[in-house]
Formats: C-alpha cells, sequence, structure tokens
C-alpha cells in the first residue's frame, strides 16, 4: 500500500474530461506533482481531499477510498490551497485555531498548537494581527501554519512557492525540507516549477493534459545517470586509466589528460582518488554529470508527444 | 512542536468527535456574530417591546393599576392570545432586522476570503457547514423571538391572580412553534441569499427584498386576478395567518385569511428554493464550464 493509490482514476468536470486513466502507486516521503499548467495538478489533489468524484476508477490515501473514507482522510491531511483561502476578519493564531480544532483537536490543545504553528513558521511576532492585513509571503505561511497545527499525517502543499520572493521562497523551502527531514508527515507538492520540486522531493508524478507522463523516484533517476564523469587530470594518464577499467569502469582517454567514464554503481568517486592518489596523478578537475529533474521532465514530456503521436498514427 | 525550540512535532493526543466539528463552526460563527457592537446595540433594541410588554403585564395583573386606569383600559391590559400574537408579530418583525445583519456576517465573508476550500479540506461536510452557521443564526434569532416570549408566558402565569398558565398552554405552544417555524425560514433565507451576494450591506437589502418583494408582487396579482391566491406570496401575511392560527387568535382582518395547507407548501418550497442556492453555492471548488 502507497501513501497515495491511483486506480485508473477518470475526473470529468464540466463534460470535459480533466484526469484520464491515472495508475500508480506513491511511496515517497515527499511526493511532487509536475505538470504544466493546466495539466490536472489541482483536479487531482482535489480528488484526493474527496472534493471530485472520479467518474471511474478509485484513489486511495493511505489505503482510504477518497470518496467513501473523505471524512477520515481529511482528519489526517493538511491542505496549504493554491490561491488565497483564509478568514481575514481574524487573527492569525484565532484563524489557526479555528482550522486545528475543526480537524479535531481539543479547544485548549488547538490554541497552544497555533502558537507553536505560527512560531514554527515564522509568524509569531504578527500572530495577533488580522490575517487581511499580511502580506502575500505572510499568508502563505498562515496557510501552511493551519495545515500544520493539527499534525497531519499526509500534508498537501498546492503551489506553496506562487507569488513569493526569492529570499521567502527560499525560507518556504527550507520549511518544507525541514518538515520532510522531521519524518512523520508525508508531502505532496504540487508546482510547475522544477526547482521547488527538485529541491524537495524524493519521488515525482509528472502530469501532461490530464495523464500521467511520469512517475519515478528523482533519487534514482539521478543514480542511473550518476556514472556519467569527465576528469581532467595531470600525470600518468594512461597507467591512471587502466587502472580505472580494473575497477570495472568503462573509460576513454583523450588529448591534454582529459578522461571520459562511465562508473558502475558499487564504485565511490573516493576510489579514483585513491587510484589516482598511489599513481601520482593529479586530478585538477572532476565534472560528474547529474540528470537533472528538468531533463526527466522534458523526457517525459517528449515521451508523451511521441506516444500521442503514434497513436494518432 | 514548541514555541522556545521552533521545531515540528506530531500531534499524538486525542481528538474530538467527528460530530462535534458543527459545533465548533456553530461556536466561532456565533462569536463572529456578536463581535459587532452594532449586533448588540439591535439586540438590546428588539428586547425594548419585550419590556413594553412586560410592564403591560404587571399592570394588567396589578388591581390597583386596573382599578387606577378605568374601564376602557380593562380592554387594553387583557392578556390573551391576541395579546401575545401582537408580542410575537413585533418581535418576529425585529428579528428579520437582527437576521439581515446577522447572516451576511456569517457567510458572505467566507465567500470574500475564498476560505471554503480550506475549511471543507477539514472533516466537515458541506451540510455541517450550512447547520454549523445555521445553529449560530438561529441561535441568535432565538434569544430575541420565542425565548423573551416564553418569559413573557411564564410571567403572567405566575402574577396573575386566577390559575392562567394550564388553560392558556396553546399560547405558549404556538408561541414557541410559531417562533421555530418563522426563524428558521429566516436562518435559512438569510444563508442562501447571503452565500450568493459578497457584498454584506447589499446581502443585508436583498434579505429585506426576498420579503417585501414577492409580497409587492402577490398584491398585484391578487388585484388584477381578484383573487386571495396571491396573498401565497405575502410572507408578512401568511406568517400572521399561521402565527393566528397556532396561538389560537380571532383573526385579524378577514379580507386576509389564507387556509394553512397553502402557508405550509409555500414555506417548504422557499426552502427547497433556499437550499438548491445553498447547495449550488456552498462548494469547495466552483466547476467552470466551456
Amino acid at each position: 500500500m502507497g501513501v497515495i493509490d491511483l486506480i485508473g482514476v477518470e475526473v470529468r468536470l464540466a463534460n470535459r474530461t480533466v484526469l484520464d486513466n491515472l495508475t500508480g502507486e506513491l511511496h515517497g516521503q515527499a511526493i511532487g506533482l509536475l505538470g504544466p499548467n493546466g495539466a490536472g495538478k489541482s483536479t487531482l489533489i482535489n480528488t484526493l481531499l474527496g472534493f471530485h468524484l472520479p467518474s471511474k476508477g478509485k484513489a486511495r490515501v493511505f489505503g482510504l477510498d477518497t470518496h467513501q473514507d473523505r471524512a477520515q482522510i481529511r482528519g489526517g491531511i493538511g491542505f496549504m490551497p493554491e490561491n488565497d483561502s483564509f478568514i481575514g476578519n481574524m487573527s492569525g493564531v484565532r484563524f489557526v485555531r479555528y482550522m486545528a480544532e475543526l480537524a479535531g483537536l481539543p479547544s485548549g490543545v488547538a490554541l497552544e498548537r497555533a502558537h507553536e504553528a505560527l512560531f514554527y513558521v515564522g509568524l509569531g511576532e504578527v500572530r495577533y494581527r488580522k490575517v487581511n492585513t499580511y502580506s502575500l509571503g505572510m499568508k502563505q505561511l498562515v496557510k501552511l501554519a493551519q495545515a500544520l497545527a493539527h499534525g497531519p499525517k499526509l500534508l498537501i502543499l498546492d503551489e506553496p512557492t506562487n507569488g513569493l520572493d526569492p529570499v521567502a521562497r527560499q525560507r518556504m523551502i527550507q520549511l518544507i525540507k525541514d518538515i520532510r527531514k522531521e519524518g512523520s508527515i508525508r508531502l505532496l507538492i504540487s508546482s510547475h516549477l522544477l526547482r521547488d520540486i527538485d529541491e524537495t522531493c524524493d519521488e515525482v508524478l509528472i502530469l501532461k493534459d490530464g495523464r500521467i507522463a511520469s512517475l519515478c523516484n528523482i533519487e534514482e533517476e539521478r543514480r542511473s545517470n550518476r556514472s556519467f564523469m569527465e576528469l581532467e587530470t595531470v600525470g600518468a594518464t594512461e597507467r591512471f586509466s587502466v587502472s580505472i577499467r580494473g575497477l570495472g569502469c568503462e573509460c576513454a582517454t583523450f588529448p591534454g589528460g582529459r578522461i571520459k567514464l562511465v562508473i558502475p554503481d558499487h564504485i565511490e568517486v573516493r576510489d579514483l582518488y585513491v587510484i589516482a592518489s598511489e599513481q601520482g596523478v593529479q586530478i585538477r578537475r572532476m565534472n560528474q554529470r547529474r540528470d537533472s529533474l528538468e531533463d526527466i521532465f522534458l523526457r517525459a514530456m517528449d515521451n508523451d508527444e511521441k506516444r500521442t503521436a503514434n497513436g494518432r498514427l | 512542536m514548541a514555541v522556545y525550540k521552533r521545531n515540528y512535532s506530531a500531534y499524538a493526543g486525542a481528538v474530538t468527535p467527528v460530530w462535534t466539528r458543527v459545533l465548533v463552526l456553530a461556536r466561532y460563527a456565533f462569536e463572529e456574530a456578536w463581535s459587532s457592537k452594532i449586533t448588540v446595540g439591535l439586540f438590546i433594541f428588539c428586547l425594548l417591546p419585550c419590556i413594553v410588554s412586560l410592564v403591560v403585564i404587571y399592570l394588567a395583573d396589578n388591581p390597583i393599576a386596573r382599578a387606577l386606569i378605568g374601564g376602557r383600559g380593562q380592554q387594553m391590559l387583557a392578556i390573551d392570545a391576541k395579546f401575545f400574537l401582537k408580542v410575537l408579530q413585533g418581535q418576529a418583525w425585529l428579528a428579520l432586522v437582527m437576521a439581515s445583519w446577522i447572516a451576511p456576517r456569517l457567510i458572505t465573508g467566507d465567500l470574500a476570503d475564498n476560505a471554503l476550500p480550506i475549511l471543507l479540506s477539514h472533516p466537515i461536510s458541506r451540510f455541517g457547514y450550512v447547520f454549523g452557521k445555521f445553529m449560530a443564526l438561529f441561535t441568535s434569532l432565538s434569544l430575541m423571538t420565542w425565548l423573551p416570549c416564553l418569559l413573557l408566558f411564564v410571567y403572567q402565569g405566575y402574577s396573575s391572580p386566577q390559575p392562567w398558565a394550564m388553560s392558556n398552554l396553546q399560547i405558549a405552544m404556538g408561541l414557541l412553534a410559531g417562533s421555530v417555524i418563522w426563524i428558521s425560514f429566516l436562518s435559512i433565507l438569510g444563508l442562501a441569499l447571503s452565500s450568493w451576494v459578497k457584498w454584506r450591506v447589499v446581502a443585508t437589502g436583498v434579505i429585506f427584498a426576498a420579503v417585501f418583494v414577492p409580497a409587492g408582487v402577490g398584491a398585484i396579482v391578487s388585484a388584477v386576478l381578484r383573487t386571495r391566491w396571491g396573498l401565497l406570496l405575502n410572507f408578512p401575511v401568511m406568517m400572521s395567518n399561521l402565527w393566528q392560527q397556532l396561538l389560537g387568535a380571532p383573526p385579524i382582518n378577514e379580507r386576509l385569511v389564507v387556509p394553512t395547507m397553502p402557508i405550509v407548501v409555500m414555506l417548504l418550497l422557499a426552502c427547497l428554493v433556499c437550499v438548491g442556492m445553498l447547495n449550488k453555492r456552498i462548494r469547495a471548488r466552483e466547476v467552470v464550464r466551456g
């Protein structure tokens, strides 16, 4: 059982298929939901929250059906919506307390956790100000605080860095990383910004036109491509390359002491330094090419287009 | 999580039963409604007629006062179904003023701030949300309709020299039933109309209009078609008929008498329309067609 299970989920809104036959299991600690605008990211989140009923298939969160068990699911979810969504006439602490009480915390505990959540996100000093006087960044943070206050099992963040300046964005990303590190909460982060997902998530679901374009573990994807490396060396390059081949690496030497190699999984970069040191070779430059999330995303978009074209043919 | 540590920790304590979340909503809505000084001022104003009625009951049950007022005053000071009908009518129309002030405060704010996605992402249904707001409005209106009316009834029963309460129990039942029907209708009407208007002042006007504009249309229908059925659009007349029958008071105006069943059907129809309006509007997400 994954955190989120999608079994042929189809969602139709206003006679239009918005999500089309989504199938997959999401297991990650922090799951990124990527896709261009209109890909169906928010619709998928709304379906997981039980706001939309799938016309076909089933979606499950922690094994619970998103329609039949929606009250139970919502009790264990913290949701930070994409757009402004708050009660402007309330003070920050009262708003967060209200949301925590709705999630099931007793009144006194809710107040205590509201104060703590607001300090945690960095709004401690302004917690008695009315929410409608907050800046855009503060409003994003108060939404995060209300999503955290009741201690959810799954935190759903819909475009958490929307409209934030670089400093505020960095702060939000750091908070998300801290929450992930703490380990008790699973995260589902929707964004169209690759960098946000790249920095915070370990698994990514890429949507395009309501379909799954790719579902992959970012770490594994990177690991499968981490072996490609370029070295610039000074010294006995040929002997060094023979020794490297002896470790099991594929490698090619070029003039000027340049070596290109592919390292198997069991070989660490440190091993190369050890051999270089033994043979008196200086490694002047090392360029380890990693597959960025952008590569994964573009590949997924490309594959999807090819698939569509083949389908049409 | 601790303020001084500024780190996150999960919550492992007990949670409240799901059914109590509606009460949380009602409590916060009630507090929001009564946080305004205008609400408190209006409430005090709405209780003034009850205080006058209290004085009238005191005078009616006081032999010295009756002797001083004389024969003509004896008729004025008769405490019967007609007297309580007038009290109920007065309080009911003041309740309309109060509902038109409070109802928009409960819903339009949430809609203007787009709070529904965040509220409904918690374990509370759309019905629970509306019911919580309904409870807050119903309770607020109860404080100025059936509660003071029944207190007046109890006071009359206590201060009357002859046994009075038991022989006039229909009045108490009528006060309770008539008030509950009216404030339930007002609450659902107020919430439904407020959910469609984002500005509080406009919503207040719309609630008044929803009660009085159909009455005008009904009067035109009655005049043109020479029928009484136009009165079925006239909520003030319909409710007066209903209250009069519930309290067992004589009809105030023979020309304005409408049978009870059509009144009940009209009220139910109006409530159904309101429920439809709320169902259309109270959603976490709006589906844009096209």
